[in-house]
Order: C-alpha cells, then sequence, then structure tokens
C-alpha cells in the first residue's frame, strides 16, 4: 500500500513544481493571450464569416487553455521537472583558446595569417568565442568573435535559413565565403598550426569573408551537389585583399561586389571511403584602375578513408586545393597561382601526424607584394596528442623557402583548450 | 523546338520527383538500434534509414553529406537526444534545408523524451569529470522496456504524419512490446541462476541493459566517460575484478580491445564485445539482436561457473 501512495505523492509535488514554472515562464506567452484580456483590439471591421468563426474558437480556446493550465497539468516525471528547471533560452557558447611557443630562424618570418605565430617566443594565436542557436523557426544563428592582444573583432555573424522552399538555403551577415574548402573553417578545426599560404596571399590574413549574402541551393540529384553564390564587399585589407583590399573606392553599382561561386560534390565511394570535390570563383573589382577586375578560381578535393565497418580510430586525409589569379592592373594582367596538399594520419585514438606541401608563384610589378616576385615553397610536418577532444597539443615544422630571400626554419608548439557547448563540426 | 521541350520536361521531371508516387514516408534515424525500433512500428508503410552503422561510435560521427540528402528527403527524425550526436547532427540538420525535421515540428522526434532515464547528474557538471551528458545516461537503447516506450512513441508521432496508419502503427507497436515482454520472461529465466553477478565494462553505456538483465557494473575500464584507460586505473579495475572474482567483461566492438584482452587475461574474466547496434544491413532485428546479446552473456557465465 505503502508503495503505491508513495509515487502519488511524489506526483503532487512534482505537479506542484511543474505548475510554478508554468508560472515562471507566464510572461513569455502573455502577448498570446492578451486579446482576451482587451477585447475592444480585437478587429471587428473582418467581413469573412469564415475567418471571424475561426477566430472566435481561437479565443475560446486561449480563455480555455488559461484557465485549465494550472489545475489540469498532468504530473510530470522527475527528470523533465529538473531539466526545465535549468532550462534557458541562451545561445551555445563556447571559448577556443590558441597559444603557441614558436622558433624562428629568422627575425622577420613571413608569417602572413592573421592567427599565426609570428615571432619567436610566446604567441596568442586568437580567444574564439563562438556562439550559436536557433532564432526562431526560420533562422539558425552563428557568430565567431575573436580576442587577439588588439581587441574584438567580428570574424562572423550571420543568420541561415531553415525553412526555405525549393532546397534554397540563404545567409546574410558577415561571413566567410564558401570559396574552396579552407576558407570557410576557423584555425581551431585546421590540421595545421598556421594559414595556407596562398589563401594569406589572394584574400588575406583572415581568409574571404565579408558582410553581405549567400544563397545555396542543394541540387534534387541522387548524390550531393550544392551550388552557392554569394556578394559581399570588396573591401578588406585582410579579407579580400585581391580586390578593393584596403582602398575601399565604394559602391556605384552592382560591379563594386565581390561574387562567390562555388559547386561542391560529395561521393560517398564506400561506408570508410569519402570524396568531396569542388570549384569555386572569386570574382570583383580592384583598385588599380577605372574598371579593373580580379578573378580567382579554385579547385579542392578531400579524400577522407576513415573505417566504420569495424572499430578502428584510423583516418586517412588527402586535402589539396589549387588556385589561379588574375588582375588586371593598368596596361597589364597579373596572372599567378598556388596551391597546397595536405596528407593527416590518426593511427591512435590520441595521436595523429600530418605533412603538407605549398607553393605560391609570384610575378613582377605585382602593387599587393612588391618583394614577391618568384616561386614560394613550404614544406611543414607536425604531430598532434589530442588529451580529449576538447584540448590538443600539436609540434609543428615549417621550412619556407621564398626565391626571393633566404629560407628559414620554425618550429612551433601550439596548445588549444576549448570550454562550452561542444560544437559540430563540418565535413 | 519541341524536342527541346520534351527534353526539358524530362529534366523537371527528373529533378523533382512527382509527388504522388512517393506517398511511402521516410524515417531517419541516427542510430541503428532506433532504426530497428522504428521498423518494427512502420512495418512496410515508410522507409526507415539509419544514419550511422552499429560499428561506429554514435559520440564520433562524420558529418558526410550523403546524410545531409537524407534528412533532406526525411518526413521523419528520430534522434537519440541527450547531446550523444551533438558533435554531427547540427550540421546535417542545418544542411538539410527541411523544414519539416527541424526540431520543434512533428517530424523531429527525441526519444529520450519517451524514456526512464538513468545517471541523470544531479551536481554541477564540467568537463573534468569527462564526457558526461547533462540529461543523462544516453545508451537507453538497449533496455528492452526502454524499446517499448520509443515504439510507442514513435507510433503516436507516426501517426500525426500518416493518419491513415494510426491502426497500423498502434497494433505494430503493441504486437512488438508483446514479443519484447515474451523475450524478457525467456530471457530473465536464462540468466535467473546468474542474477546480481558483478561485472566490469569498457564505457559508461551498459547499465541500462546490465539492469535489465539483472547484473551489476561495478566498475569501468575507462576512468571517465570518453577518457582511455590509463595504466594506473587499469591496474586498480584489475585488483578490483579479481577481488571480487568479476567473470565478464564487456565493451563495444567499436572501442579499441588491446587493454580489455590484457584484463581478460590478467583477470581470467571474459571479454564480450558486443554489437553496438542492430546489424540492420544483415536484415538483424532488434529482438535477434538483443537475444544474441543474451546468448553471449549467458554462455560465458555458464563456461564461468562451470
Amino acid at each position: 500500500m505503502r508503495c503505491v501512495r508513495a509515487p502519488a505523492r511524489l506526483a503532487l509535488i512534482m505537479s506542484f513544481v511543474a505548475s510554478t514554472t508554468t508560472m515562471a515562464d507566464e510572461p513569455a506567452s502573455r502577448p498570446a493571450s492578451s486579446p482576451t484580456t482587451r477585447p475592444a483590439s480585437r478587429p471587428t471591421s473582418s467581413t469573412d464569416p469564415a475567418l471571424e468563426e475561426l477566430q472566435r474558437a481561437l479565443e475560446a480556446d486561449s480563455e480555455a487553455a488559461g484557465d485549465s493550465k494550472s489545475a489540469s497539468k498532468p504530473a510530470v516525471p522527475l527528470v523533465s521537472t529538473l531539466t526545465r528547471t535549468f532550462q534557458s533560452l541562451n545561445p551555445d557558447i563556447s571559448f577556443i583558446t590558441d597559444v603557441a611557443a614558436a622558433y624562428f630562424s629568422a627575425d622577420d618570418p613571413l608569417m602572413g595569417g592573421g592567427h599565426d605565430p609570428t615571432k619567436t617566443g610566446f604567441n596568442l594565436q586568437q580567444l574564439e568565442l563562438y556562439v550559436s542557436g536557433a532564432v526562431d523557426p526560420y533562422f539558425r544563428f552563428d557568430a565567431n568573435l575573436v580576442f587577439s592582444q588588439f581587441g574584438v573583432e567580428i570574424e562572423e555573424v550571420y543568420a541561415t535559413t531553415l525553412a526555405l522552399p525549393w532546397n534554397l538555403q540563404l545567409r546574410a551577415g558577415q561571413f566567410l565565403t564558401r570559396f574552396g574548402r579552407i576558407n570557410n573553417s576557423h584555425p581551431h578545426t585546421w590540421n595545421f598550426v598556421d594559414q595556407m599560404l596562398v589563401m594569406g596571399k589572394f584574400f588575406g590574413g583572415e581568409s574571404n569573408r565579408g558582410l553581405g549574402a549567400e544563397l545555396s541551393v542543394l541540387l534534387p540529384l541522387p548524390w550531393y551537389v550544392e551550388l552557392v553564390g554569394s556578394m559581399t564587399d570588396a573591401a578588406g585589407e585582410s579579407t579580400a585583399r585581391s580586390f578593393y583590399g584596403g582602398d575601399d573606392l565604394g559602391v556605384q553599382g552592382p560591379g563594386d561586389f565581390e561574387y562567390v561561386l562555388a559547386a561542391k560534390q560529395f561521393f560517398p565511394l564506400s561506408d570508410d571511403w569519402s570524396l568531396m570535390w569542388g570549384l569555386s570563383a572569386a570574382l570583383g573589382p580592384n583598385p588599380t584602375g577605372m574598371d579593373n577586375r580580379s578573378e580567382i578560381y579554385g579547385t579542392d578535393v578531400y579524400l577522407k578513408y576513415r573505417p566504420i565497418t569495424h572499430g578502428s580510430y584510423t583516418i586517412v586525409a588527402l586535402e589539396a586545393e589549387w588556385l589561379l589569379r588574375r588582375r588586371q592592373v593598368p596596361e597589364d594582367v597579373l596572372q599567378d597561382h598556388g596551391m597546397y596538399a595536405s596528407l593527416f594520419w590518426r593511427f591512435a585514438q590520441r595521436w595523429a601526424v600530418a605533412t603538407r606541401y605549398e607553393y605560391v608563384s609570384g610575378v613582377n610589378g605585382d602593387p599587393l607584394d612588391p618583394e614577391w616576385n618568384g616561386l614560394r615553397q613550404r614544406v611543414s610536418g607536425n604531430i598532434t596528442f589530442w588529451p580529449t577532444e576538447f584540448s590538443r597539443l600539436r609540434l609543428q615544422y615549417d621550412h619556407d623557402h621564398p626565391e626571393w630571400r633566404d629560407g628559414y626554419h620554425a618550429l612551433m608548439l601550439a596548445f588549444e583548450f576549448a570550454v562550452g557547448a561542444h560544437g559540430a563540426h563540418k565535413f | 523546338m519541341t524536342r527541346l521541350h520534351v527534353s526539358l520536361v524530362t529534366l523537371i521531371a527528373l529533378l523533382f520527383p512527382a509527388g504522388a508516387a512517393q506517398a511511402r514516408l521516410k524515417l531517419a534515424a541516427t542510430v541503428p538500434d532506433l532504426a530497428a525500433i522504428a521498423r518494427e512500428v512502420t512495418g512496410n508503410r515508410a522507409d526507415v534509414y539509419s544514419l550511422t552503422l552499429p560499428t561506429q561510435d554514435p559520440h564520433f560521427v562524420d558529418a558526410r553529406p550523403h546524410l545531409v540528402l537524407k534528412l533532406n528527403r526525411a518526413d521523419l527524425l528520430l534522434t537519440v537526444g541527450l547531446e550523444l550526436e551533438v558533435g554531427w547532427l547540427p550540421v546535417l540538420l542545418t544542411g538539410a534545408r527541411n523544414a519539416k525535421i527541424q526540431p520543434g515540428t512533428d517530424g523531429y522526434l527525441d526519444c529520450s523524451t519517451l524514456v526512464r532515464l538513468k545517471q541523470v547528474p544531479r551536481q554541477k557538471l564540467d568537463r573534468s569529470m569527462g564526457d558526461i551528458h547533462p540529461g543523462g545516461n544516453p545508451h537507453y537503447l538497449v533496455d528492452p522496456d526502454n524499446a517499448i516506450r520509443v515504439a510507442r512513441g514513435v507510433a503516436t508521432q507516426l501517426a500525426r504524419l500518416d493518419s491513415d496508419g494510426r491502426g497500423a502503427y498502434d497494433k505494430n507497436a503493441a504486437d512488438f512490446a508483446e514479443r519484447l515482454k515474451q523475450a524478457r520472461k525467456r530471457w530473465a529465466a536464462q540468466l535467473a541462476p546468474y542474477r546480481g553477478t558483478e561485472v566490469v565494462a569498457y564505457h559508461k553505456s551498459w547499465v541500462y541493459f546490465t539492469d535489465a538483465m539483472g547484473l551489476k557494473i561495478v566498475e569501468h575500464l575507462e576512468p571517465k566517460p570518453g577518457i582511455p584507460p590509463s595504466a594506473a586505473h587499469v591496474l586498480r579495475v584489475i585488483r578490483t575484478m579479481q577481488a571480487k572474482k568479476v567473470p565478464i567483461l564487456l565493451q563495444e566492438e567499436y572501442y579499441p580491445d588491446r587493454t580489455a584482452q590484457l584484463v581478460s587475461k590478467k583477470t581470467g574474466a571474459r571479454l564480450l564485445i558486443l554489437s553496438g547496434g542492430t546489424h540492420l544491413q544483415q536484415g538483424q532485428t532488434y529482438l535477434k539482436r538483443m537475444d544474441a546479446m543474451v546468448d553471449m552473456l549467458v554462455a560465458a557465465l555458464r563456461a564461468k561457473k562451470g
């Protein structure tokens, strides 16, 4: 007998707790029921009888709901009451820190990335604040704010639609464009401590981003094909340097924006093998003369082996991207190109090694990089140890070999640690 | 002109398959056990797809874009919830551009809301405790009672999307519940001689199963959830196992088994590598999966007890 009554008493307590939490929630739901308290504000001019009938029914419903809210609330299990009490509508927040101890064999290393270690000694690469959540049933919110020694920078803040028809999706705000593969990612997802040379030279130390809007569509085909088009401001010394860059000439017409077009395809070769292939173009104005344009074309490939048909921690991933740039300058067209190719191998639950080759060509008379008149090559290798997925320690070696000056070595010990919500990572 | 017209129509027909032909509902489940339970409920009325394999650790899944396509075309998404899929599902769900299955709609069912949860933390959590799930232990699908609850919840949800099928879904869920209840009696009888046996598990994912089967987990090889075993911790586990004469060591097939093999050798305990989920591709059902696990368990216990 006792064991029957005890849960009943518990249920009673719970329903009381539930009703108090409901009351606490009340202010949020007030606007919905306000028509019943202020009937004068009800639109009386509506002539459609069906609409009026619906309106009356809705009001009756909301009145009834108000009456019975606390009385007929069913007893809820303990767990859901607890989660209700701790529920909040705050966005998910996480902080990611990247610090590094570095040694460079040259006094003035050419580290172009905005978050690269740049000097011998300790370097704060970045403190990244990532905030995300649903805005409402129609939009999702994402923001990346980066704190450095020099201040706060809004790297990204954008809304993504969730409910557009025809498989369309719109992003609006400030965002990293989806040119190629690595551009649309943050340093904490990179396999290397520093930015890819070609991205730094063609787009800037922060990679290509801007204020604007992007429309993408998932084609209704049997395999994954996504087409992306975006329009962003063409200014920004470290975000759009091949375009207006630091020399913002303002907007007179649609030709004064940067446009990115991309096609992404994915082929699940098997359960264990994946292949992703992309084609991209970034088109926009440059400030060297009237109607002078810059064009950057790229193709990227990502081949990944991760066995999931049996227990294994192995991951082998080949990632490569090749870019070609053409810029109209007074009485000339400058053309240069560059690429990176990297191979990543996770050989144990907590350990991985990676190696990378990069080159970027140079031209004479480059208004952006006057020194860079020859080939620059860099080779890198690193080893990573993850205590957990929330921290990692990396030791990386770079050998940088620019044709126009002496080569140099770099050794970096980078430590990354994160707190807060568990982020989800793109493929 | 006509030829162009015809090819255009063909192209459009290819790109946008006719609506009438695709009346069957499409379900996506994040893990194979959930898909297996859903299949019991849908019968032949719907297609059910699992986003992961039983050999795959559901905590660490690549958000491979072909899964976006599955979600793009799904009418109902079944998740385990409790942040099990937090590292990969949000990317897929945003990429899917499918308003029907976003959280808060009838096409999104977080199955953790249907079941009795265990190990819901009461204290203030932080990650120094390992990879703890703030909402409770998410490995609840290996408890047959929870499987029944999920089946009933899925039936209710399906009836909202396809009211014509209400009778069929309810009946299928009831049949499934009945078969599981029968099986439970059978399992209880098989395991009766070994009630209360103490076992050790690799990850904190077997408490629902061992509770349902009358066993008791005394230690885990992982010192904290998600933290690989350290030598000092393993030594402590070995001593506990020797002292308590623990006969069984459990782990999923997707975890590395070298440590477990070593512990098994040192202590004489049987290492049972259990499936991480229902092997749907080989035609396994949820019931057969549970049967297989119980059979392995009974065989090992019988061998140990002589």
